[in-house]
C-alpha cells in the first residue's frame, strides 16, 4: 500500500487519518452524550477525562491531517453533474471543520466551567477562556449541537459514498477502503489520460 | 530556716513580672487572617480556604516551651472557587462534617530545625488524630504580630476522599496547609 494519494486512489496515511478519526470522533461523540450513564462522580470524572482526551487526541489527527492533505493532495474528483462536485466539497469542507471544532468547541466549555484539561494524566493544557458560570451552559449546548450537525452532514457523506459505490459503481468509496482496491473501470474513473 | 528563703524570692519574683515566666496569649483578628489549603486535581492547583474557624495562640520566640497553638476548624466552610468541589467537600466521602463537623489541630511541642521552627502537633479529622507538624514563622510587630504556618497533610491519613475518590493519580495525596494571622496581645 503506497502511503500518498495519486490521482487514482488515496494514500495509506490519508486511509489512517480518515478512519481513525472517523472512529475516534463518533465513538467519542456517543459516549460524550453517555455520561449521565455513569454510577458515581468519580466515575463521571473518569469518564469525561478519558473523553476529553480521545477529544484532544482529534483534535491533534484533525490537524496533522489538514497539514497532510496539503502536503499530499488528492484523487482526482470522479465524474458527476456540477451540483453533485459542488455539494461533495461542501460537504468536505463541513467535515473537515467539523473535526477541529468539536474539540475546540469541547476545550473550550471546558475552559469556561473552570476545570482542568489534562491529556491521560500525561499533560495538562491551558484554558481558552476564562471561567465563567453564564457562558457554561451555552457552551455545552455549542459542543453538543455541533455533533448532532455532524452526524446530519455524515448521513449525506456516507448516502453519497454508498451512491457512488452501489449505483455508479465507481471507486469513490474503494479508494478510501482501508484495504479496498480500485476496481477495473476505465471509464468510471474519470479522464485516466 | 533560711532555706525557704530562695523558693519564697522566686515565686515573688515570678508573680511581679509576670511577662517573665508566660509566654504572651494572642487574639486573632479574623478580617486579616486566613486558613488555606491547597490540594491538585487532574494535575492543577487549586487553591481553598476556611471561613469559619479559630485559633488560640500563645507564643514566646525566647522559650518555646510555652509556646501553644489550638485550632479548630468549621469545615463546612469550605470554600474552592468550584461550585462542584465545594458541593462534594462537605459530603460523607470528604469531610463528612454531618458526622465531624470541626478539625482540631494541638500542638505537643515546638522544636527548632536550624532556624526554623516546628510545631508538631495533632490534627483530628474525621474521628481520626494523626501528627502533623508546621513550620512556624513568628513576627513580632508593634501592636502585636503575625504568625505564618505551613504544613503538607496527607488527606488519607484521614481518610478525606476514601472509596473512589482515593485514586491519588486523580486527586493527588498531599494537601498544602497555610495560615497567615493577625494577632494582636490579650
Amino acid at each position: 500500500m503506497k502511503l500518498r494519494s495519486n490521482a487514482y486512489r488515496w494514500g495509506a496515511i490519508a486511509k489512517a487519518f480518515h478512519w481513525t478519526i472517523a472512529l475516534a470522533i463518533i465513538g467519542n461523540g456517543v459516549f460524550g452524550l453517555l455520561m449521565d450513564l455513569s454510577r458515581s462522580p468519580m466515575q463521571k470524572i473518569n469518564w469525561l477525562a478519558l473523553h476529553k482526551s480521545i477529544g484532544l487526541t482529534v483534535l491533534a489527527l484533525a490537524l496533522l491531517r489538514l497539514l497532510w492533505r496539503w502536503l499530499d493532495g488528492r484523487p482526482r474528483e470522479a465524474p458527476a453533474p456540477r451540483w453533485q462536485q459542488w455539494s461533495a466539497r461542501a460537504v468536505h469542507a463541513f467535515l473537515y471543520a467539523l473535526i477541529v471544532a468539536i474539540p475546540l468547541s469541547g476545550w473550550w466549555f471546558n475552559s469556561v466551567t473552570g476545570k482542568p484539561l489534562q491529556w491521560f494524566k500525561q499533560f495538562n493544557l491551558p484554558a481558552l477562556a476564562e471561567k465563567n458560570d453564564t457562558l457554561r451552559h451555552f457552551a455545552h449546548g455549542v459542543h453538543e449541537y455541533l455533533f448532532w450537525f455532524l452526524l446530519l452532514v455524515l448521513v449525506a457523506h456516507v448516502g453519497a459514498a454508498l451512491k457512488h459505490h452501489v449505483f455508479d459503481n465507481d471507486n469513490v468509496l474503494r479508494r478510501m477502503l482501508p484495504f479496498g482496491r480500485p476496481r477495473p473501470l476505465p471509464d468510471a474513473e474519470g479522464d485516466r489520460r | 530556716m533560711k532555706r525557704p528563703v530562695l523558693p519564697s524570692f522566686a515565686l515573688l519574683l515570678a508573680l511581679a513580672l509576670p511577662g517573665l515566666a508566660a509566654a504572651t496569649e494572642y487574639t486573632v483578628q479574623p478580617a486579616a487572617s486566613t486558613l488555606g489549603f491547597s490540594g491538585t486535581f487532574q494535575g492543577e492547583t487549586f487553591n481553598g480556604h476556611f471561613d469559619k474557624w479559630n485559633a488560640a495562640i500563645r507564643y514566646d520566640a525566647a522559650d518555646l516551651t510555652q509556646a501553644a497553638f489550638d485550632v479548630t476548624v468549621t469545615l463546612a466552610s469550605v470554600k474552592t472557587g468550584d461550585s462542584d468541589r465545594d458541593g462534594a467537600l462537605p459530603g460523607s466521602d470528604f469531610f463528612d462534617v454531618a458526622k465531624f463537623p470541626t478539625a482540631h489541630f494541638v500542638t505537643t511541642g515546638f522544636r527548632r530545625n536550624g532556624a526554623q521552627v516546628v510545631a508538631d502537633g495533632k490534627l483530628t479529622m474525621r474521628g481520626v488524630t494523626k501528627p502533623v507538624s508546621l513550620d512556624v514563622k513568628f513576627q513580632p510587630a508593634a501592636s502585636g504580630a503575625t504568625l505564618d504556618v505551613a504544613g503538607v497533610v496527607q488527606r488519607l491519613d484521614f481518610g478525606v476522599g476514601g472509596g473512589e475518590y482515593a485514586d491519588t493519580s486523580v486527586i493527588g495525596a498531599d494537601v498544602k496547609v497555610t495560615a497567615h494571622l493577625q494577632l494582636t496581645a490579650k
